[in-house]
C-alpha cells in the first residue's frame, strides 16, 4: 500500500503559509532586538502568574498540612500527602471513576464526532441547520445540561419510561443510586455534551483533504472504505491527536456534571478525582491533600498526553504502515 | 527606527500593566494578612477593655456605642445568608426595620449587610480566610463555627462578650453547645430550627392510624400496614448526621463519649445496631426509599409526601413556605419525632452569630451581636421563619404563631451535631459507611465499627 506523503497537514492545525520578511522588518529586527520579547512579555507574564505559579503554589501546599487563613505557620509534612493519597482507598475510587468517564467518553466522542463531521461535510440541506444543532450541546450551560440529565435518568425519568414503557427493554432502574449505572448516565452526558466539539474540529480538518488525492484514489479503484483509510485519515490525522489529547485530558477533568448529578453518591461511589478533591480542599479544608491529590492528577494527565503525543505522532500512525 | 521604539515601549508597557494587574490581587492579600496579624491576638484583649458596658443586660439598650468610648463612626460589615433562595423577607426586615433601629439605638456604628448564598458561603469563608478579607460579624451555619475557629477565624466570645453569661444561658443549650470547640464558644445561637416528623391524614388513614406514630414501636405497626401499598414508611435524603442522629439519639445511643474524644464502642454500641437495623430491615422491605442511599433521581421528600409516595418524613419548620406555594391543597401534620428507648430528640439546625478574629470594631461588632439577642431582633425574625433561640421567648413565638409550637417542643431536648472542626468529614464518614449496610453490602454492626474507627482518629486531632 502506498504511503501518501501529505505536505503541511490540515490548514486548520497549521498555521499561515510563510511570508518572506520585507527589507524594512528585516532591518528592524535587527535593529531591536527587544521587540519580539517585549510583545512575548505580556502574554508570558500571565502564563506565569496564571498557570505556574499556581502550578508551583499547588505543589508546595500537597507538602504541608496546608493552613488557609493568611499567614498562619502551615506543618511541612515532606510526602506524607502523597503517602496518604496512595492508602487511600477513595483516592483509588475516585481515579478509577475518572478513568472509567474517559474511556466511555472519549472514544465515542471521536468516533461518532467524525461520523457526523463526515455526513455533514458532505453537500446536503439545512447543512448549517445541523451543523448548530450539533454545536449547541458545547455552549450550553454544564449546570442546564447536567440537571436536565438527571431528570432524564431520575426513577421517574424520561430514559426509564423510553427503556421500561414503551420498549419494554429493562424495568425501572434507579440509574442514579448505583456506581455503574450512574456512571453510564454520567457518560452518556459527556458524550451528547461533546460530541459537536469534536464535530467542529473535524469537520475543518476534512475541509482541507485535497480533492484531487481523492480523485486519484477514486480513479485507482479504491472504495468509500479505502479512500477514508488512505486519503482522508492521513490527512485528518494532526486534528485526531489534537482532539484525542484534548478529550482525554478533558476526560480526567470531569467535575461539574459528576457533582450535580450524584455529587458523589451513593457513598461516594460516584466521586471523581476533582470532586473529591474539591470536598477534600473546600469542605474538609484540607488543602494539602486537597492539592497533593491535583498535583498527582497534573503529573497522570501530563505523562499521558506525552505517551499520545509520541504514539501518535507519526502522521498516519501505524495504519498506514 | 522611531516607530520600532515606540511599538517596543508600548509592547514594554503594555507587559508591565499586565504584571501589575496580575500582581496586584496577591499584593493587596499580603498586607492585609499582615493587618490582620496584628490585630488578632485574642479576643479578651479587646473584652477587658470593653467590659464596662451594662453587666447582665441583653437587650438593645445596653452598653450604647459613646458609653464605650467609640468617638470615631464605624461601619461593621455583615455577611449572612438571608436572602437564600431569592426570600426576600428576611432580608427586608433586617435592612429596613432591624439594622435602622440597632443604629438608632447604637450612635456611630452603622451596620453594612451584605447578603451572600447560602451554597456559596462556605466558600466564600475559606477564600476571605485565605485572602484575609473578612468582615467584622457573620451569620455563620452552626456547623461551621467549630471549624473556623480551630483556623482562628472565628473569635471566642466567652469571656470577651461583656454579657456572655447572661446571653448564652437564656438559649436553648442544644443551640450552644454547637458553637464550642475545645472548652471555648467561638459563636452566639442566632436563629434555630429543628427537624420534626412530618405527615398527612391519607398517609394516617392508609395506616389505619388515627394519630401520628409516636414511638418506634407505632412506627413498627405502620409499616406492617404499609408493606406493600405504595407507600414507603419513612424518606430522607441522606444518611449523614442530619439525617441519622434523631434516629441514633432517640433510639438511646450516641456517636461518640460525652467528651467527644472516641467513637469505637459507642457508635457501634448494641443500641445503635438495634436502631440503624430497624432502619435498615424497613429499607429492604421497600418501606424506605433509596433516596436515602443518595439516590438522587428518587422522588424528593418535598415532593413525594403531598404525592402520597410517603407517610413520613423528618424535616424543619421551612417545609411550611416549600408546600404552600407548591402544593397549597396539602395539609401536613406535624408531630415529634418518635420516641425510642432514649426518648424523642431531634436534631438542632440553625445559625450563630460569630465574629472574625480580624475585625478592627471588636467593641461595636460585639454591641451588635448582643443586640441580636434581644427580644425586638429575635421576634422580628421569628416572624419571617427565623425561630428565635431565646427560650424565653419561645413561648411569645408560638403564641404569635402556632405553628411553631411543635418546634419550639422538639428543640427543648434537641440536640447539636458533633461540634468539631472535622464535622463534615464525619458527616462523609457516616454516609459512606452506612450506604453499603443499607443496601445489604455489609452488616450494620461492621459498619458502624468501621465508621467508628474512622471518626476515632479525628476526635483526637480536633482538639
Amino acid at each position: 500500500m502506498p504511503v501518501i506523503d501529505l505536505p503541511g497537514g490540515a490548514p486548520a492545525i497549521a498555521g499561515a503559509p510563510p511570508r518572506s520578511p520585507s527589507r524594512r522588518e528585516r532591518r528592524s529586527r535587527h535593529r531591536s532586538p527587544l521587540a519580539p520579547y517585549a510583545f512575548l512579555a505580556p502574554g508570558f507574564l500571565l502564563f506565569l502568574a496564571l498557570i505556574i505559579y499556581p502550578t508551583v503554589r499547588a505543589f508546595q501546599m500537597s507538602l504541608y498540612d496546608w493552613k488557609i487563613v493568611a499567614n498562619a505557620s502551615s506543618r511541612f509534612l515532606g510526602l506524607d500527602n502523597y503517602v496518604r493519597a496512595f492508602h487511600d482507598p477513595h483516592f483509588w475510587t475516585s481515579l478509577s471513576n475518572s478513568g472509567v468517564y474517559m474511556l466511555f467518553t472519549v472514544p465515542p466522542q471521536i468516533v461518532l464526532g467524525l461520523v457526523v463531521a463526515s455526513l455533514l461535510n458532505a453537500k446536503a440541506p439545512a447543512r448549517p441547520l445541523f451543523r448548530v444543532l450539533f454545536y449547541l450541546p458545547v455552549v450550553t450551560s454544564w449546570v442546564v445540561v447536567s440537571l436536565l440529565f438527571t431528570y432524564l435518568f431520575s426513577d421517574d425519568g424520561l430514559v426509564n419510561y423510553a427503556l421500561s414503557d414503551v420498549l419494554h427493554l429493562t424495568g425501572h432502574v434507579s440509574w442514579l443510586s448505583d456506581r455503574w449505572t450512574a456512571m453510564v448516565a454520567i457518560c452518556a452526558l459527556g458524550v451528547w455534551k461533546g460530541i459537536g466539539w469534536s464535530m467542529m474540529i473535524f469537520l475543518a480538518a476534512l475541509q482541507g483533504v485535497p480533492k484531487d488525492l481523492v480523485e486519484a484514489a477514486t480513479a485507482d479503484g479504491a472504495g468509500r472504505w479505502g479512500r477514508f483509510r488512505a486519503v482522508t485519515l492521513p490527512a485528518i490525522w494532526p486534528a485526531a491527536l489534537v482532539v484525542t489529547v484534548m478529550l482525554v485530558i478533558g476526560g480526567f477533568n470531569v467535575f461539574t456534571s459528576v457533582l450535580l448529578m450524584t455529587d458523589g453518591g451513593p457513598g461516594g461511589q460516584t466521586d471523581v478525582l476533582l470532586t473529591y478533591m474539591y470536598r477534600l480542599a473546600f469542605s474538609n479544608l484540607d488543602f494539602g491533600y486537597g492539592s497533593a491529590i491535583a498535583v498527582l492528577l497534573t503529573a497522570g494527565v501530563f505523562v499521558l498526553s506525552v505517551v499520545q503525543l509520541r504514539v501518535f505522532r507519526e502522521p498516519g500512525g501505524a495504519l498506514t504502515k | 527606527m522611531r516607530f520600532t521604539r515606540s511599538r517596543t515601549g508600548l509592547a514594554l508597557a503594555a507587559g508591565l500593566i499586565m504584571l501589575a494587574s496580575a500582581c496586584s490581587s496577591a499584593g493587596s492579600t499580603d498586607s492585609n494578612s499582615s493587618a490582620n496579624g496584628q490585630s488578632s491576638p485574642s479576643a479578651t484583649g479587646g473584652a477587658g477593655a470593653s467590659g464596662t458596658g451594662a453587666p447582665g443586660s441583653g437587650t438593645s439598650d445596653s452598653g450604647a456605642g459613646p458609653s464605650l468610648g467609640s468617638p470615631t463612626p464605624v461601619t461593621l460589615t455583615f455577611w449572612g445568608t438571608y436572602g437564600n433562595g431569592g426570600n426576600t423577607a428576611q432580608t427586608d426586615v433586617l435592612n429596613k426595620q432591624l439594622i435602622p433601629a440597632f443604629e438608632k439605638s447604637h450612635p456611630g456604628i452603622t451596620v453594612k449587610y451584605v447578603d451572600i448564598p447560602y451554597d456559596d458561603m462556605s466558600q466564600k469563608l475559606t477564600t476571605g480566610a485565605a485572602g484575609g478579607e473578612l468582615p467584622d460579624v457573620i451569620r455563620s451555619d452552626i456547623g461551621w463555627v467549630a471549624k473556623f475557629a480551630q483556623l482562628g477565624v472565628f473569635a471566642q466570645l466567652d469571656g470577651a462578650l461583656p454579657d456572655w453569661d447572661t446571653l448564652s444561658k437564656a438559649v436553648y443549650p442544644g443551640t450552644l453547645a454547637a458553637d464550642e470547640w475545645n472548652g471555648h464558644y467561638y459563636g452566639l445561637p442566632l436563629d434555630t430550627n429543628t427537624r420534626v416528623l412530618i405527615t398527612s391524614q391519607k398517609a394516617l388513614d392508609k395506616a389505619g392510624m388515627n394519630a401520628p406514630p409516636k414511638t418506634f414501636d407505632d412506627l413498627k405497626a405502620m409499616a406492617g400496614k404499609l408493606k406493600g401499598s405504595g407507600t414507603a414508611l419513612f424518606a430522607d435524603s441522606g444518611l449523614q448526621g442530619w439525617n441519622i442522629l434523631p434516629w441514633i439519639w432517640s433510639g438511646g445511643g450516641d456517636i461518640t463519649n460525652a467528651d467527644h474524644t472516641k467513637a469505637s464502642g459507642i457508635l457501634d454500641s448494641d443500641t445503635n445496631v438495634a436502631t440503624i437495623q430497624m432502619l435498615v430491615d424497613w429499607y429492604s422491605q421497600g418501606l424506605i426509599p433509596n433516596l436515602i442511599t443518595g439516590n438522587s433521581g428518587a422522588t424528593s421528600t418535598s415532593d413525594g409526601m403531598p404525592g402520597g409516595k410517603y407517610a413520613t418524613i423528618f424535616d424543619g419548620p421551612w417545609m411550611r413556605d416549600i408546600w404552600s406555594a407548591q402544593y397549597p391543597d396539602f395539609t401536613p401534620i406535624y408531630a415529634p419525632i418518635p420516641a425510642g428507648p432514649g426518648g424523642s430528640i431531634s436534631v438542632v439546625g440553625g445559625e450563630s452569630i460569630v465574629m472574625t478574629s480580624a475585625t478592627q470594631h471588636k467593641d461595636a461588632a460585639m454591641q451588635f451581636i448582643s443586640w441580636t439577642q434581644s427580644e425586638q431582633f429575635q421576634l422580628a425574625m421569628a416572624k419571617v421563619g427565623q425561630m428565635t433561640v431565646v427560650q424565653a421567648l419561645g413561648d411569645k413565638e408560638v403564641a404569635e404563631d402556632s405553628f411553631y409550637q411543635t418546634f419550639a417542643d422538639q428543640l427543648k431536648t434537641a440536640k447539636a451535631r458533633l461540634s468539631i472542626p472535622q464535622s463534615s468529614q464525619v458527616d462523609t464518614i457516616l454516609s459512606d459507611e452506612l450506604t453499603p449496610a443499607f443496601k445489604g453490602d455489609k452488616s450494620v454492626k461492621d459498619a458502624l465499627a468501621a465508621a467508628a474507627a474512622k471518626i476515632d482518629p479525628l476526635l483526637t486531632d480536633g482538639t
